[in-house]
């Protein structure tokens, strides 16, 4: 409403000055947003790599470590099951991400490249479950596995993530597909190239930024979940790092230094992937607006 | 070795639809043929079927005298050139020509001098280690035009590939396309909306309406002797003036001019004239009418003249070259002789005199 009068080309104030506003508030906003991230970060990162002694010397929290030490990290790895733990989040987690952007990528090429009836309302239902809480889930999804004789094995806790994730990521793979004009595959068809041929050499390489950011997001789901395998896995040797660190803060050896040297495990990977795969993301997520 | 299309009772329907109507038409051999209507008519459709990225709702198509109905594009001999172009951008060029041969198991070695050797014919050698992205429209619709050629095919069929082009672009394209053909014995089917393409570069032409084809013969008797008002309007800039008249008898009136009219039209209520603008002569005719000058465009040599009927209110377009008294405003007096008309019924169907005077230009 105040466009015509303060902003935009004509307005009371020169476009330089609004100009040199904008990027001041785009700035201050920019810091506070990264203080407001960071603060928990450092806090993580500072109690991680203290040594007990070191950590409340004094009576406060010391903030800036006069000495690094990994003790917190050597006792989760010598007398806890931390490294099994990982192992298996890796696994469940591999598993899921291979599983959900292959299931995303073979129905969104189908959803936008053949005539199927009811298109539609599948690509509805597909976006509507992804409404529904997991935990909702997570009880049919208990019956379903006992009745198979699934329970307790890495793949119900691979298949129960992945109903989480794949909702998602089938719409993002058929908003993306979209996008890629199917006369590339028409002009491939013509010179010979059978419809796999054409989908191997034109569209999955042009479709690349839309799986990878698939496969961002279905590790984020399958890396950070809790209920799901919490339901469907009850033998501790299968259990991934967030049901096992549960466990794990329970023993009574394990302080703040542990928990958050636990925390840092933990979130190093989701860290890794977000700073070499971020291009990505944001391409896939702008579906060729960008 | 090109060879003949042959299309009979194809229809496509799109549910209720129906984008072609029943083409029966017959393409001959290394002949460039071109599909051209306003936009909506079924053009593209029809060239997809003859591709097989479109199967025909009834109708068969044989190509050569062998039947391809039922043949997926891959089975067809047959190239095509996009009107998005569709270049492949993850692709340096020389891969985007070569993707076809790549396909068919053609060795390096010969893919590449094979791609060179189209390169250097559309002039685009220099480019061909490039990505798409980096070329411009006009040599990317070269590249495009590359790839479709180099696997020298029997028929080439090209979807509008000017359309996204600049006028000057247009024209260098157009030559290039009409030596290709020359040089590469094919059968070219060209779509294009542009009639100003489709007279140029074709050796038959049809003019395709509302699914279906109107009128299949070169560009000169398209031109002379339209078999509809449509066609007439279509083909031709400017476009052709049609007057509404009402018929007394044997003669039909309109604004100031009577016009005999031939036994054929003696039982319409109304008939419809139209006139070329280059048949018009400033100052009368057999059949002389008055107009009002509205605008007058210079094109060079020759000058249009934009006019509205004194009575009728009707725009008249009129193509002379010397204007040097005339002035926006002025009425004035413009003729034609009677053999330089053509007479359609009300609907648009054309009249023809019973002597066979028309066909002779």
């Amino acid at each position: 409403m105040f466009e015509r009068v303060l902003g935009g080309p004509g307005g009371l104030i020169p476009n330089a000055v609004q100009k040199r506003v904008w990027n001041v508030a785009l700035y201050v906003i920019a810091l506070l947003v990264v203080i407001f991230v960071l603060t928990p970060l450092y806090l993580m990162i500072v109690v991680a790599v203290q040594s007990p002694e070191t950590l409340f010397s004094g009576g406060q929290l010391t903030l800036i470590p006069p000495k690094l030490s990994l003790d917190n990290f050597r006792t989760l790895i010598e007398q806890t099951p931390t490294v099994s733990y990982f192992v298996n989040s890796v696994i469940i987690t591999g598993s899921s991400v291979f599983l959900s952007t292959a299931l995303a990528v073979i129905s969104g090429y189908s959803l936008t490249r053949f005539d199927l009836t009811g298109k539609s309302i599948i690509a509805r239902i597909v976006l509507f479950s992804y409404m529904i809480s997991p935990i909702v889930l997570a009880i049919p999804l208990y019956v379903i596995f006992f009745r198979l004789g699934l329970l307790n094995q890495y793949i119900s806790a691979i298949l129960a993530v992945t109903a989480i994730s794949a909702p998602f990521s089938i719409w993002l793979m058929w908003q993306y597909f979209q996008n890629i004009p199917i006369a590339y595959e028409e002009s491939a068809w013509t010179r010979g190239a059978s419809r796999w041929r054409a989908a191997r050499d034109i569209v999955l390489p042009l479709a690349r930024p839309g799986y990878i950011s698939v496969a961002i997001f279905a590790f984020a789901v399958a890396w950070n979940d809790y209920t799901m395998v919490r339901i469907v896995l009850n033998d501790q040797a299968l259990y991934p790092l967030t049901v096992g660190s549960e466990l794990i803060f329970q023993e009574v050896f394990v302080g703040w230094g542990e928990q958050m040297s636990m925390m840092l495990i933990m979130s190093f990977p989701p860290f890794l992937v977000a700073a070499f795969l971020q291009n990505y993301l944001l391409q896939g997520f702008n579906l060729g607006h960008g | 070795m090109g060879k003949t299309i042959t299309l009979d009772g194809i229809t496509k329907e799109f549910g209720s639809i129906v984008a072609v109507n029943d083409v029966s038409l017959t393409i001959p051999k290394n002949e460039f043929v071109t599909l051209v209507g306003p936009s909506g008519s079924g053009k593209t459709t029809l060239l997809r079927v003859i591709s097989g990225l479109e199967t025909p709702t009834s109708g068969r198509i044989t190509i050569g005298d062998k039947d391809v109905t039922d043949e997926t594009p891959q089975d067809r001999p047959l190239s095509m050139v996009f009107q998005n172009i569709a270049l492949y951008p993850h692709m340096s060029c020389r891969e985007n020509i070569n993707y076809g041969l790549k396909i068919h198991g053609v060795p390096t070695d010969e893919r590449n001098e094979r791609a060179e050797e189209a390169a250097r014919s559309l002039q685009i050698a220099d480019q061909l280690d490039k990505n798409p992205s980096e070329l411009s429209g006009g040599q990317q619709q070269r590249v495009a035009l590359g790839r479709a050629f180099v696997e020298d095919p029997e028929i080439l069929l090209l979807d509008e590939p000017m359309s996204d082009l600049d006028a000057k672009l247009k024209e260098e394209l157009r030559v290039e396309f009409q030596r290709l053909h020359r040089e590469l014995d094919a059968t070219f089917v060209y779509v294009t909306h542009d009639q100003n393409e489709a007279m140029t570069m074709s050796d038959k032409i049809a003019v395709m309406r509302s699914g279906s084809v109107e009128q299949f013969d070169t560009p000169e008797t398209i031109f002379h002797d339209p078999v509809s008002e449509h066609v007439a309007t279509f083909i031709g800039t400017p476009s052709t003036n049609v007057l509404d008249c009402e018929v007394d008898g044997d003669v039909a009136r309109t604004e100031s001019a009577a016009i005999q009219l031939p036994e054929t039209a003696s039982n319409e209520d109304r008939v419809r004239v139209g006139i070329r603008p280059q048949y018009l002569s400033v100052g009368g005719g057999e059949i002389a009418f008055d107009v009002a000058i509205d605008v007058i465009e210079p094109l060079g040599i020759d000058y249009v003249v934009h006019t509205t009927t004194v009575e009728g209110d009707k725009e008249v377009n009129v193509v002379t070259e010397e204007v040097s008294d005339l002035e926006p405003g002025d009425t004035i007096t413009v003729g034609v002789s009677l053999e330089n008309i053509y007479l359609f019924t009300a609907d648009g169907q054309r009249i023809r005199a019973p002597t066979a005077r028309q066909t002779e230009v």
